[in-house]
């Protein structure tokens, strides 16, 4: 239990430093940018904000609120679905995609999937199930490696209850994990210009154009193995084809 | 003389009223009906009116009222027609009814009489009704080659911008009496949409040598894109008295002699031609804030109070005063208020028709509610608009509004929006928007150490794993340790024995040679007993040799010769210690070393 207790002491205390990449005061500087409506200026700092500290959902929530306002309707989802995808349980983010959303014709719970179940499955980010994942795997093994060592005892019997939780709660994150590669947000791009992505039947220009992603439009890349062009579907269109890589930001 | 009648469901918070301003009415004049809908939400609907055939109607404009007083909105707005009289004696207005899509409310039926001229002590309109006037002249248009009747439709320009008004003059020319006041059938349009302008012109005029009577209907058009538009064919019915012989075989022989007798006349229908218009783009270079307001503005801002509490509601309110087309006019956007918590948006409209131009007043109303206490602003608010007649884009702005608000009961903080009384309804949303921008700096600490934990390498999660292995391996291992302790003390004997060995010669060399006797002795009983698998109490030489020959056959003579001799000679230095010399100890220690070798040898045989 020991080197678990360790290992766990030291990812929480390297958490918990803080990531001071850029300077506090500019961040109030960009909002008050935000705020007298200098939208670009704004979205210059925030975009400065996610270089220095890529996974900090609310400086793409806060870029995504400066593209909406210039009517950048595909890199504010764009923005807001990152956001999403760092910090699936703020209300703010959920209510901004969710509008940003809208006025795309989409929306982020289907009518037909009861909220509150909506809400459990996008609980954990995919990254924080993939972390808690690791997490379990190092308990269960080291719960496991002390029930060995302390074999017969109480404390061995105790380590041996430890690892098999953990090992249920495994598979359940790995379930769960599985679970999200079904969604909207995993290997998903957005269609960020704002003619939208054309899709084509081939990766390449002289392939006939069948179909169009709007402008905001969520769609599932299939494969990114060609140099310029994403594979991309529709899942609720039932189409799929190819799209530019510069009309298409991936997620 | 004025008539007035409501119709309101009881305890309905929509309600209807209609009025006339007379009920008895020239035949050549006109008659004003007021509707005035009223409703306790931001707006309300637009009342429906019949098909009056017996009426010519013209909507002469609205104005409406809005008043939030303690959370609570109440609407009024009043719509005023102009109805022109197309029959003699009593003419029903039909009931009007409004319905918002929940309640439904109706007016009860109004009858006015319609009157010869000259009955009515004061004329609604001095200049007579074409079919009046044109008894002067009744055939000389027919003599001279011209039309008797016609309509004319003429736009006082071909080319305009999106929603520029374009005014449209309807004239119809009559040289004949009619029977009654015609029928106009108003154009359908193309790209545009219309605003009656009223009031009914009527004159005379001579064209081509030939005075005709004329009535003018005016409408203002405004278009809604560029492109193309068009005023689509209109029509005038006009009942013409005729004084053609009734044939008695003629299938319509009552008709005809109805028309005889002056009460009708032969009905005649005339037409215009289609009239294409050209709808310029409007020019690039739109400011940002352009919502598509054509026409000439003025903005103002204003708040019903200049101190509030926090938590109290402020009604804010932004006046666009001027001409264009205030219907499609849209709320300017107002700025980020994160001083503020920002409600319902509602809108009234006042549209007058002075001088053919369409112009009015269109205010926005915002419930804007404190958040915090000190001297708080709102912020100039912009609208931007094209001008037509200079054919560029203008920006106006109002003056920031201060506000100084106090800190507020925390009962203050209950604010209703809604129709119904405070504590027995829900708000009423009225727009969205997205959430403000957040000042949080950094990720939380969940997100963060996921990112960290992912980014371990791969072969980092294979420590865990090795170790759960090694702690299974090390499990199994001393279960079959336990299971097998003589395995574990024939492996060890050997080992043990050099150990004590060792130990023995540095005794004696320390002089102790008697504990290092004792130590061999001991050493070799141990060993002896490992090897033979009982214990030492239980070992005697005979048994030892015995259990040596059964478990080890492969073991020599020599060897068990060697065996006895050691034991005899430690056993005599360990019972007598006397004669345990330190020479003779040393001798033993090698030769139970070298006794060791053998066995070893002759053991695994």
């Amino acid at each position: 239990m020991i080197p678990a207790k360790k290992v766990l002491f030291l990812l929480l205390a390297a958490a918990a430093l803080p990531a001071a990449a850029y300077d506090r005061s500019e961040l109030a500087e960009f909002n008050d940018l935000y705020k007298t409506g200098r939208y670009e200026e704004a979205l210059e700092g925030y975009r400065n904000i996610i270089a220095a500290e890529p996974a900090n959902p609310w400086a793409y929530y806060n870029a995504g609120n400066a593209l909406f306002r210039l009517n950048r309707m595909g890199p504010a989802v764009l923005n807001y679905s990152r956001a999403f995808m760092l910090d699936p349980r703020s209300a703010d983010i959920r209510a901004n995609l969710d509008y940003a959303l809208r006025q795309t014709g989409q929306t982020l719970a289907p009518d037909n999937v009861p909220k509150a179940l909506h809400y459990i499955y996008y609980l954990l980010a995919e990254r924080e199930i993939k972390a808690a994942a690791i997490l379990l795997f190092w308990l269960a093994c080291l719960a496991g490696a002390a029930s060995f060592l302390f074999d017969g005892g109480g404390a061995g019997r105790a380590a041996g209850s430890v690892s098999l939780t953990a090992a249920g709660l495994l598979v359940l994150a790995l379930a769960w994990l599985g679970a999200r590669q079904t969604s909207p947000f995993t290997a998903a791009g957005v269609a960020v210009k704002p003619d939208g992505a054309r899709m084509l039947s081939g990766p390449g220009g002289n392939f006939k154009t069948y179909a169009s992603a709007p402008e905001g439009r969520l769609v599932r890349i299939l494969d990114a193995a060609d140099d310029n062009y994403y594979e991309i579907g529709l899942p609720r269109e039932g189409i799929k084809g190819w799209a530019l890589k510069t009309d298409i930001e991936r997620l | 003389m004025t008539l007035a009648v409501c119709a309101a469901p009881a305890r309905a918070a929509l309600s209807v009223s209609a009025e006339v301003d007379r009920n008895s009415v020239e035949i050549s004049g006109n008659l004003y009906l007021t509707v005035t809908v009223s409703g306790d939400s931001a707006s309300v609907p637009d009342p429906k009116l019949a098909n009056m055939q017996n009426f010519n109607v013209y909507s002469s404009g609205r104005s409406q009222s809005i008043s939030i007083i303690n959370g609570r909105i109440a609407t009024s707005v009043t719509f005023t027609y102009i109805l022109t009289p197309r029959f003699l004696g009593v003419q029903r207005i039909p009931p009007i009814t409004v319905f918002n899509g929940k309640e439904k409310a109706v007016t009860p039926e109004i009858q006015v009489t319609v009157t010869k001229g000259g009955q009515q002590g004061a004329a609604a309109q001095p200049t007579a009704q074409p079919q009046r006037s044109s008894h002067r002249q009744p055939t000389r248009a027919a003599a001279q080659g011209g039309p008797q009747i016609f309509v004319k439709a003429e736009p006082d320009r071909r080319s305009a911008y999106p929603g520029e008004q374009i005014n449209l003059s309807i004239k119809f020319y009559t040289s004949v009496p009619l029977s009654s006041n015609p029928q106009y059938l108003p154009p359908t349009f193309k790209n545009l949409i219309s605003e009656d302008l009223p009031p009914i012109r009527s004159g005379e005029t001579e064209i081509g040598g030939v005075r005709y009577a004329f009535s003018e209907i005016r409408t203002a058009l405004f278009a809604l894109a560029p492109g193309g538009a068009e005023i689509r064919p209109l029509s005038v019915i006009a009942q013409i008295p005729s004084n053609e012989p009734v044939d008695p075989f003629d299938p319509n022989f009552f008709q005809n002699l109805m028309a005889m007798s002056g009460a009708q006349g032969k009905s005649q229908e005339f037409t215009t031609d289609i009239i294409p218009l050209t709808i310029k783009p409007l020019p690039p270079g739109a400011p940002a804030d352009f919502g598509g307001a054509v026409g000439n503005y003025t903005i103002t801002a204003s708040a019903d109070r200049s101190e509030a509490r926090t938590g109290e509601a402020v009604n804010f309110s932004i006046a666009l005063n001027g001409t264009g087309n205030l219907k499609a006019v849209t709320a300017p956007k107002l700025p980020d208020l994160a001083d503020f918590k920002v409600f319902d948006t509602m809108s009234s409209l006042d549209i007058k028709k002075e001088r053919d131009i369409i112009s009015g007043k269109k205010t926005f109303t915002y419930i804007l509610v404190p958040r915090a206490e000190g001297r708080k602003t709102v912020p100039a608010v912009k609208f931007a608009f094209f001008d037509p007649a200079a054919a560029a884009y203008r920006e106006i702005r109002t003056e920031p509004v201060v506000l100084r608000v106090e800190k507020g009961a925390e009962g203050a903080k209950s604010v209703y929006f809604n129709q119904a009384a405070p504590g027995g309804g829900d708000v009423t949303p009225s727009g969205s928007d997205i959430r403000y921008v957040s000042e949080r700096s950094g990720a939380a600490a969940s997100p963060r150490l996921a990112a960290r934990v992912t980014a371990l390498p791969l072969w980092a999660h294979a420590i865990p794993a090795a170790l759960l292995t090694l702690g299974f391996w090390l499990a199994r291992f001393n279960r079959f340790k336990s299971a097998n302790p003589l395995l574990f003390r024939f492996r060890r004997a050997r080992a043990s024995a050099s150990r004590d060995i060792d130990e023995a010669e540095a005794l004696v060399k320390a002089g102790r040679n008697n504990e290092a006797v004792s130590l061999l002795y001991d050493s070799f009983m141990d060993y002896l007993s490992d090897k033979c698998g009982v214990k030492v109490s239980a070992l005697t030489m005979k048994k030892a040799g015995d259990l040596i020959k059964e478990r080890f056959p492969g073991v020599g003579d020599r060897a068990m010769e060697e065996i006895r001799e050691l034991w005899t000679a430690l056993e005599l230095r360990h019972f007598s210690p006397e004669a345990a010399g330190a020479e003779g100890t040393s001798d033993l220690a090698k030769k139970y070393a070298l006794l060791l070798e053998l066995l070893e040898k002759e053991l695994r045989k």
